[in-house]
């Protein structure tokens, strides 16, 4: 596998080159870049092989929260997605349990560290930064903790444009670029205090929060109130073959992709057509990694259709009412199996399509992630939530959720203010699900330029209607809010500014050459490999294939980053033409016969102890279970995950053994959120500095 | 109006297991617990160690029962219970505990225990890079082990349920009905019950449950933090047992299960009283120091997770078996001081023996253990 040189958005990764070993062979990876980024990039692949169910386990989560890809690194066990490579270091596969080494230094040095702040925000993403901002605003004394080296949480991972408005939410401006953004603004407040690679482990009774930091020291930290942003995890889903390496959440695509620039799979299927999956089908491309195809057991892409039909133009399938049935491979995935399903969402086996790939990528939903704010309730401590963790949305909107958090915070703590009502309505409407269709009206092309807006169904977004410099781009007052489709009327420059700036891509311009051609004028964010004078496949709206048009002119809008490219086209399509196709259709063809195994129950919930939905299914009819508890007897959530991983899962499992989910009793939740090492909860080897 | 034999209140430690042995022995039982399903009082909590290896003859006599129970549960009823015969290793670093745990071998030693002193080299041999700095030797009884708390109850109620006895989960007991000393009718808040005898089994609440019928059962709580890791290869066996004081901890102990993780305890110090579980930020940095101190090779392992559970005292620190004084028909099997899951299998096993057959064979045991009984003793090995 290769590092990604040349993407349309990214600047090409930089660091010292440096020499590690694994399994005694020598490799090179980037010093800093993290252990398991630099065996991916090494086309290494498998990680483990598992303890009690002797398979092959690779990357998984790339977050620090499973631990599938544990290594032994210089003899010790550890995650090699959070630890970063160093010189020298010697890595080997781990097999079945690992050694702890013989130590017999003493201890000689140790350390309680603790500190205290007004607000300890959990999270440094879109909504724990705008929660931070406005308490240091307010005076507070801050302290933001985040477990990733760069403050931006999903944001640093995004390449594409955001929807919403200019004015409220940065639309139209890459996510990575909203992060750094908000990140200076953060830093800039001498009341903050900011924690990278830090994680918390744990909320304590006697109003105290476990800091782990940077792999190596642990704090304890005082605070008064408790805001939690810590985001969402991905849904699993339960499937033959769901544990092979090769398998993983959308979310670790994107953090191999976009944040480590490994090109971490040669051609990969989607099962998910939310919104988090047709973006992960984008980020594939822009990285040079074929997209088989997007399924969705439902009928209706549930992400934005603009985001679909972009992605269907680009040369992507989305299969709906299908589902994934298997995955199959010696050591990792090689094929996946799909199928139609029923009114009962059960596959229609004769349906089945088998693809050739190496990567399958869930993406079938989020869910909050808010143990600490439950906690934090329990022991009544003053707490707010925002964003993911409050409620599965935008980030747009987690980051005006992020302001109301921290207005409401400063309230709890003895601010006389109130949340401006105006916010709340904005939130609101950032977070609607997609609403109405319209039928496209007719267009007669003229001489001159004028927009083509392919966008026709109600999302919460604007930012065509800011840049028009003839404020020619308006919303159709329908519903009377952001969610109202645009519409162009009055005249128009031929700008193009219209045509940049569109998160989803949907505005073309077009104008009449002669009586037979016309030019269009096209967004474009791949680094075109083609020239002026190329002819190139254009498709209309849905992806259908329409023509080849010939390039006339091929420009970059820098501030968009967004190439625009004039073609020659016939007039016939010139006002359907709405994109150009990406990948050739050999990458999305299944093989002639499919190829599966369909065992519906072998499937593993919890990954961490590999254990299957069949076995908790028996275990719960045998043993009357109705507390999730009773099942750390079959080890499910007694891994290293801590449950988060199966949690998701067991609602449908129970419902499969015929118990009502709303009579189980939840699992307990306790810390160590993350496993820590010994010498860290001592702080034994670390001396360090507070940032 | 639900009718039994016998209705115990408590589906943990204790509970459960005698609830089948009174099943198997021809009983009409039922199990009355507050909680969702069996164990999560403080059976969930027990970190899994068993020792015969106490100071009185009655502990000692029920958990040897219990070993020989768990130790072939696996044989003779197909549960795996992760039992490990690792043993019990006091390591020894100050002349006082020398001569404390070389006074009790005596003692030990008459009741036939499998105990003895052990050198500096046999402990260093025993747990391979201990701090042999200042240590002393200790005592090691190679028979004593450990299963899990969690798979021990989860067999019993297995076996519970297939012997018939009907549990009944959240469901709380909040009123009796009683007629001259003696238990007619238990509330609980959805139903109502009778039996000819109530056993209460209810652990940390034992007292709350006397409470409700003006006899004041000595059972008071506090509470201990525990904790356990990743799982790695098997580096050594027992059950190590620190006695020396902390900052804020009297002893504490660690040993690695069956799954190769190491699960860890501490007694804080001073003691904290009540019912609070909820973990506090003090445990961890405490009790890591002191095991790292002890077992440098500790450093490198990761702690997965940590809880706190009670142990439900006594004044003298002895269990309470045997007849309520005032009510007459409510047996208590309560104050196990944090050992219940240590004497939970055994103690079934012979009240089942006393109550059902009428067996005259235990009464040492009962007559030690008598709610009646002398409270001013103190029990040498918490």
């Amino acid at each position: 596998m290769e590092r990604i040189h040349n993407h349309p958005i990214l600047e090409e990764k930089t660091g010292k080159k440096v020499k590690f070993y694994f399994d005694d062979q020598e490799y090179y990876g980037i010093e800093g870049e993290p252990v398991s980024t630099a065996l991916i990039a090494n086309d290494i692949e498998i990680f483990s092989i598992h303890r009690k169910a002797d398979s092959p386990k690779g990357i998984f989560c790339a977050n620090g929260q499973c631990s599938n890809c544990t290594v032994i690194i210089d003899g010790i066990p550890k995650k090699s997605c959070i630890t970063p490579l160093e010189k020298g270091m010697h890595v080997q596969t781990l097999k079945h349990l690992p050694e702890l080494p013989p130590d017999d230094h003493r201890l000689d040095f140790s350390e309680k560290k603790e500190f205290s702040c007004d607000v300890l925000v959990v999270g440094g993403g879109p909504s724990g930064l705008n929660a931070t901002i406005e308490l240091a605003k307010q005076g507070f004394s801050v302290t933001l903790v985040d477990d990733k080296e760069a403050l931006g949480g999903k944001l640093v991972l995004q390449t594409h444009k955001f929807f919403g408005s200019i004015k409220d939410c940065y639309a139209g401006t890459r996510g990575i670029d909203i992060g750094k953004k908000l990140a200076q603004q953060v830093r800039e407040f001498d009341n903050v205090r900011v924690c990278t690679n830090s994680s918390v482990v744990g909320i304590f009774e006697d109003k105290k929060a476990g800091i782990f930091k940077n792999n190596k020291s642990y704090y304890l930290i005082n605070f008064k109130g408790l805001v939690v942003s810590t985001g969402a995890r991905e849904k699993s889903l339960v499937f033959k073959g769901n544990d092979l390496p090769g398998v993983y959440g959308a979310g670790a695509f994107q953090t191999l992709v976009n944040r480590d620039m490994v090109q971490s799979s040669q051609r990969i299927f989607i099962v998910g057509s939310g919104n988090v999956g047709l973006i992960a089908a984008y980020h594939a491309l822009q990285a040079g990694i074929e997209v088989a195809g997007i399924c969705d057991i439902l009928d209706d892409v549930s992400g934005y259709k603009v985001h679909a039909d972009k992605i269907r133009r680009m040369g992507v399938p989305i299969y709906l009412n299908h589902t994934i049935i298997s995955a199959n491979g010696k050591e990792k995935v090689e094929k996946v199996t799909i199928a139609k399903v029923n009114d009962n969402y059960q596959p229609l086996l004769d349906t089945a399509k088998t693809f050739s790939v190496d990567t399958l990528l869930i993406a079938v939903g989020l869910s909050p992630v808010d143990e600490f704010y439950d906690k934090a309730s329990q022991f009544d401590f003053p707490v707010v939530k925002a964003g993911d963790a409050s409620e599965i949305a935008e980030a747009s909107s987690a980051m005006f959720g992020g302001r109301i958090a921290g207005l409401e915070m400063s309230r709890k703590l003895g601010k006389d203010i109130e949340v401006d009502e105006s916010y709340n309505q904005k939130a609101e409407i950032l977070k609607s699900e997609p609403g109405d269709v319209y039928p496209r009206q007719k267009i007669h092309l003229k001489n001159s330029f004028q927009p083509i807006i392919h966008c026709v169904e109600e999302i919460p977004c604007n930012p065509c209607t800011s840049v028009c410099p003839n404020n020619a781009i308006d919303l159709v007052e329908n519903k009377g809010d952001l969610t109202d489709v645009p519409e162009f009327h009055g005249e128009c420059s031929g700008c193009t500014l219209c045509v940049a700036v569109c998160p989803g891509l949907a505005i073309t311009l077009a104008k009449k050459i002669n009586k037979k051609y016309a030019e269009v004028v096209l967004p474009h964010e791949f680094v075109p490999d083609f020239e002026e004078g190329d002819k190139i496949a254009m498709t209309d709206r849905d992806g259908h294939y329409l023509e080849k048009g010939e390039v006339l002119q091929i420009r970059q809008n820098r501030k968009y980053q967004t190439w625009i490219i004039n073609a020659r086209v016939s007039l016939e399509n010139a006002t359907e033409i709405a994109g150009i196709r990406i990948q050739e259709q050999e990458a999305t063809q299944p093989l002639d016969k499919a190829e599966f195994e369909y065992i519906p129950d072998d499937g593993i919930v919890c990954q961490c102890e590999m254990v299957s939905a069949g076995e908790i299914v028996d275990y719960i009819k045998s043993h009357r279970v109705r507390d999730v508890n009773q099942l750390k007897q079959i080890r499910v959530g007694m891994g290293a995950c801590g449950g988060n991983t199966c949690s998701t899962l067991l609602p449908r499992i129970f419902q499969k053994a015929g118990v009502d989910w709303e009579e189980v009793q939840q699992g307990t939740k306790r810390p160590l959120d993350r496993e820590v090492p010994m010498f860290a909860i001592i702080n034994e080897k670390a001396v360090e500095d507070d940032e | 109006m639900n009718n039994y034999d016998i209705i115990i209140i408590g589906a943990g430690s204790v509970g459960v297991p005698l609830s089948y042995y009174l099943a198997e022995a021809g009983a009409d039982v039922a199990v009355l617990e507050k909680n969702c399903s069996v164990g999560r009082g403080q059976n969930r909590a027990a970190i899994g160690g068993i020792r015969a290896t106490h100071s009185n003859p009655a502990k000692i006599k029920i958990s040897q029962k219990t070993i020989d129970i768990v130790s072939r549960i696996d044989v003779e009823y197909g549960f795996d219970v992760d039992w490990y015969r690792g043993g019990y290793l006091f390591a020894v670093y100050t002349e006082k505990h020398e001569n404390d745990l070389r006074d009790l071998l005596e003692l030990q030693k008459h009741y036939k225990l499998n105990i003895d002193w052990i050198p500096p080299s046999r402990v260093e041999k025993l747990v391979p890079g201990i701090n042999s700095s200042g240590l002393r030797g200790g005592t090691y009884s190679p028979e004593d082990g450990s299963a899990s708390p969690l798979k021990v109850a989860d067999a019993f109620y297995k076996l519970a349920l297939d012997a018939g006895v009907d549990f009944h989960f959240k469901e709380e007991v909040h009123k009796f009905e009683t007629n001259s000393n003696k238990i007619k009718t238990v509330f609980t808040d959805k139903n109502k019950y009778s039996g000819d005898l109530i056993i209460n089994a209810a652990g940390g609440n034992a007292r709350d449950i006397g409470e409700l019928l003006d006899t004041d059962i000595p059972v008071f709580p506090d509470s201990h933090e525990g904790g356990i890791t990743e799982p790695v290869q098997r580096f050594f066996d027992p059950m190590v047992i620190d006695l020396r004081e902390g900052n804020i901890s009297a002893n504490y102990y660690f040993y690695q299960n069956v799954e190769g993780q190491i699960v860890f305890c501490m007694t804080p110090k001073p003691k904290i009283p009540g019912k609070d579980t909820n973990c506090t930020s003090k445990f961890l940095p405490e009790v890591i120091r002191r095991m790292v101190n002890l077992y440098p090779r500790l450093r490198n392992i990761r702690v997965r997770r940590t809880w706190r559970g009670l142990y439900p005292m006594t004044p003298d620190g002895f269990p309470i078996i045997g007849y309520d004084p005032k009510i007459e028909n409510m047996f208590l099997t309560v104050g196990m001081c944090g050992h219940g899951f240590m004497l939970g299998p055994g103690l079934g096993e012979i009240l089942s023996e006393v109550l059902i057959d009428g067996d005259h064979k235990h009464d040492d045991i009962l007559q030690e253990l008598s709610p009646e009984r002398d409270f001013s003793g103190m029990e040498k090995l918490e």
